[in-house]
């Protein structure tokens, strides 16, 4: 990679300490990636997008930032990117999925943190990551107490700005939620100095609706008997949907989309008839955090959806298009981001339900229940999903894992005991 | 070194280069595929893509690189280091 020395200087990372995560990468994409056969062919631009994932996107959005515009990253799927998208901003995800980042974590946070927090806090501090370095500003959220403690510490060393989650769901949430939403809209304003206009909100809410149906047309695939995609294909198509430009990111996706139902009409299935299909649950596995997909699927199932933020939750849901005023906008992307349902909130049925519902619509023989070490959240959620599933006569294993191998061990027995009890 | 066990990585000034060669191989139906370089063959004007090809089909590769006169950086032999269940993650 040594084509983007230069601008990884530019950006003041540490190259020695990087060039130790540029080693282990491609071995892991070769273990998780090459080794699948009849691959749909589009994913090719997944494989580009990963060999190069800290060199071509990075360079695109120091482009745009030569010409004015602002990135903002973000750690959460209720960031509305529309506000930022209205107002000409970019918007890169942030979440840390890499055992390599965890230590400098650890250096400024309690080692009982999620890995995810860990990692993102030490990508940020121990300049090996790009994309840390580029965003203007970061806009966290209050989606747990371990982010918001931990966007204490990121907001010394970068422009900050923290989103007011509601925790509950009741109309005068949304209404705050709104309010947030209505506040975030002012300082993306005067942070990349241009006007949030009814006519660019418009415009970005109909972007972003674009890139979820492309999404969804892809999950819907995923849907057939004839399974079209690997769940770690599908994976790293949900990670990457965070990194990209949100038009190509469509574009690419209905390519994708395009060749897996082609696939589904052909009978072209990445796994032979009968292969147990498993719906994956709980905390996001942010790139390039492959762990779980990689050893379900080299265990003999099937990966068929993921009820997570890198997967459905990201992109179920449209905000309304027909609203025409600036507050009738914030209105319906409140209502919109308010359907996600996340463990932070209390009650969290409708998760529950979401889980059901797709166990019946990705015809699903097996739930997982994964949730990082440390969130307390989904850890803690595990009681009520796993008593709906069995009252739904569903199996379910329910399972706790962070970034390191150690534990890969012990998760494949665990997960071949269940795969082996799905196959009776 | 064991042939049997052996990939070939087409090496890159950038990407482009690299996206170019991939489609002319695959227009003259020669399977390849697009993958991270692995850092110990990375030269200093390599980018961070290559292309994996089969020993079984680098002559004919090499072939159709010439006859385009597709630009690359260097072709490397390399034992095959995949292994999916190594669960050596980043």
């Amino acid at each position: 990679m040594s084509d983007y020395v230069k601008m990884w200087e530019d950006l003041g990372m540490d190259l020695e300490n990087h060039d130790l995560l540029c080693q282990v990468l491609p071995n892991a994409v070769g273990d998780v990636f090459l080794t699948q056969e009849n691959r749909p062919k589009a994913m090719d631009f997944w494989d580009l997008v990963i060999s190069e994932v800290h060199g071509i996107r990075p360079a695109e959005l120091i482009e745009e930032q030569k010409k004015g515009r602002k990135v903002f990253g973000t750690f959460c799927v209720y960031v509305p990117d529309e506000v930022i998208i209205a107002a000409n901003g970019i918007v890169t995800g942030l979440c840390g999925g890499s055992q390599f980042w965890v230590p400098g974590g650890e250096a400024v946070l309690p080692k009982s943190t999620c890995p995810l927090i860990k990692a993102s806090v030490g990508a940020r501090l121990g300049k090996t990551c790009p994309y840390f370095r580029i965003a203007d500003m970061y806009v966290g959220e209050t989606t747990c107490d371990g982010k918001k403690k931990a966007y204490e510490i990121l907001g010394e060393d970068v422009p900050m700005y923290v989103m007011d989650v509601p925790q509950m769901k009741r109309e005068k949430d949304i209404l705050k939620w709104k309010d947030e939403i209505t506040e975030f809209a002012k300082t993306v304003e005067k942070f990349t100095g241009n006007d949030i206009t009814p006519e660019k909100l418009s415009e970005a809410v109909h972007i972003i609706n674009e890139k979820r149906k492309a999404l969804q047309r892809v999950y819907d695939c995923r849907k057939s008997e004839c399974l079209p995609i690997s769940g770690r294909d599908a994976l790293l198509v949900m990670q990457i949907a965070f990194f990209d430009d949100p038009v190509r990111c469509a574009q690419t996706c209905n390519r994708l989309a395009d060749e897996l139902e082609q696939r589904i009409r052909d009978g072209v299935s990445v796994v032979p008839a009968g292969t147990k299909r498993i719906l994956v649950t709980g905390t996001p596995l942010a790139v390039p955090n492959w762990k779980l997909h990689n050893i379900i699927e080299t265990s003999g199932a099937a990966v068929v959806c993921e009820e997570m933020c890198t997967g459905t939750r990201y992109f179920e849901n449209l905000v309304d298009e027909s609203k025409t005023t600036l507050e009738e906008q914030f209105m319906a992307l409140s209502e919109r981001y308010l359907k996600t349902n996340c463990a932070c909130f209390t009650p969290n049925t409708e998760r529950i339900d979401d889980i059901l519902r797709m166990v019946k619509e990705y015809k699903v023989d097996g739930v997982i229940d994964c949730s990082l070490k440390f969130c307390c959240l989904y850890d803690t959620e595990k009681y009520s999903v796993s008593r709906a599933l069995k009252e739904a006569g569903v199996p379910i294993l329910s399972l706790e894992t962070d970034y390191t191998d150690t534990d890969a061990e012990q998760l494949r027995t665990r997960i071949g005991a269940f795969i082996e009890m799905l196959n009776g | 070194m064991d042939e049997g066990n052996l990939k070939y990585y087409v090496l890159f000034a950038n990407y482009e280069q690299g996206l170019a060669l991939h489609d002319l191989l695959m227009q003259d139906d020669i399977p390849n595929r697009i993958a991270p370089a692995p850092r110990a063959i990375q030269g200093k004007l390599s980018c961070g893509m290559s292309l994996r090809i089969d020993p079984e089909w680098i002559e004919r590769a090499k072939l159709s690189i010439e006859s385009h006169g597709a630009e690359y950086h260097a072709i490397i032999p390399l034992a095959d280091q995949i292994n999916s269940r190594r669960d050596k993650y980043c």
